[in-house]
């Protein structure tokens, strides 16, 4: 899945370096715009039906009960530091730190988000931190297994409810599977409005 | 325009993206008796797209391509204290609460 989607990207960034420097341009802004926001809002209608469709997904919601809350909200509440911290060492508006931070590793919504509301530059940014934080659970995941069993869970923030499942559940054991799918569904309905929240406050 | 009205222009555009995302799930919770539907296939279509779409958009920023070398050292910067602080709460958090 992750090669297949570096490679999009990478066929993305030459098509579009290609396409504005001896292309046409609003061929270029029909893919930047269009096909972009299309694509967007499909994949968000897609993800929500096959929330829908899923029985067990309910019913583990169900089952866990609200301690379990207190995961998912100390990872949100850790990466939004973690993002002001990195803001003022670095010396960015520490607003688009924290905005980028709380994409929580669902990049596909961290970038288009905070290109939004910082600009091209800073979403940018937003994706690459992001898309890294996916990235670096799934290198990563054979050896943070091994210090801290529910480590990745914590490093992985929103995408535990899909991509990294299936792979903690293999290195940290099934045991682990409620409380990863719990804290990533979470930090994805709460990721949206806390960018909203702290974009609104810059 | 003033600066609350293109405010208010953002968070009406980033809330209307949770429509789809509601329409997906009562569509899917209406239609969860029939067993044959397989949405990998799309979902991995559309990303592609998405992805792509996006990497368009960085590709046709030169400005953008000009600033990368930059953006690689301020993500890994901003995702090693991120990842740090996640961390540290998240364990805090679970011997606060006691859960195994």
């Amino acid at each position: 899945m992750i090669k297949y989607i570096l490679a999009a990207l990478a066929c993305g960034v030459i098509a579009g370096y290609l396409d504005n420097n001896y292309g046409n341009v609003l061929f270029g802004s029909f893919i930047s715009n269009f096909m972009f926001s299309f694509s967007l809002i499909l994949l968000l209608f897609v993800m929500g039906f096959a929330f829908g469709l899923d029985k067990e997904a309910m019913a583990k919601i169900r089952k866990t009960g609200l301690k379990i809350l207190i995961f998912p909200f100390s990872v949100a509440l850790g990466s939004i530091l973690g993002g002001l911290v990195a803001g003022l060492i670095l010396n960015i508006n520490v607003f688009a730190s924290m905005a980028i931070s709380a994409g929580f590793g669902w990049y596909t919504l961290a970038g288009p988000f905070v290109w939004n509301f910082f600009g091209a530059e800073l979403g940018m940014l937003g994706f690459t931190v992001n898309f890294l934080r996916e990235l670096l659970t799934i290198a990563t995941i054979s050896l943070t297994a091994k210090i801290d069993k529910y480590a990745p869970i914590a490093l992985g923030g929103a995408t535990t409810m899909d991509t990294t499942l299936p792979i903690i559940v293999r290195y940290c054991g099934s045991d682990t599977l409620i409380t990863a799918f719990s804290s990533g569904f979470t930090l994805s309905i709460i990721a949206p409005f806390t960018i909203i929240a702290i974009a609104t406050l810059k | 325009m003033t600066l609350v009205g293109e405010a208010l222009i953002d968070i009406i555009y980033l809330f209307s993206l949770t429509i789809p995302l509601i329409a997906g799930i009562l569509l899917g919770y209406v239609l969860r008796e029939k067993k044959h539907i397989n949405l990998g296939k799309v979902t991995f279509g559309t990303i592609i797209v998405l992805i792509f779409s996006l990497g368009f958009s960085i590709g046709s920023n030169n400005e953008l391509l000009g600033s990368m070398p930059k953006i690689g050292l301020n993500a890994l910067v901003i995702l090693g204290l991120v990842l740090f602080f996640s961390v540290v709460f998240f364990k805090a958090a679970r011997k606060m609460v006691k859960i195994e």
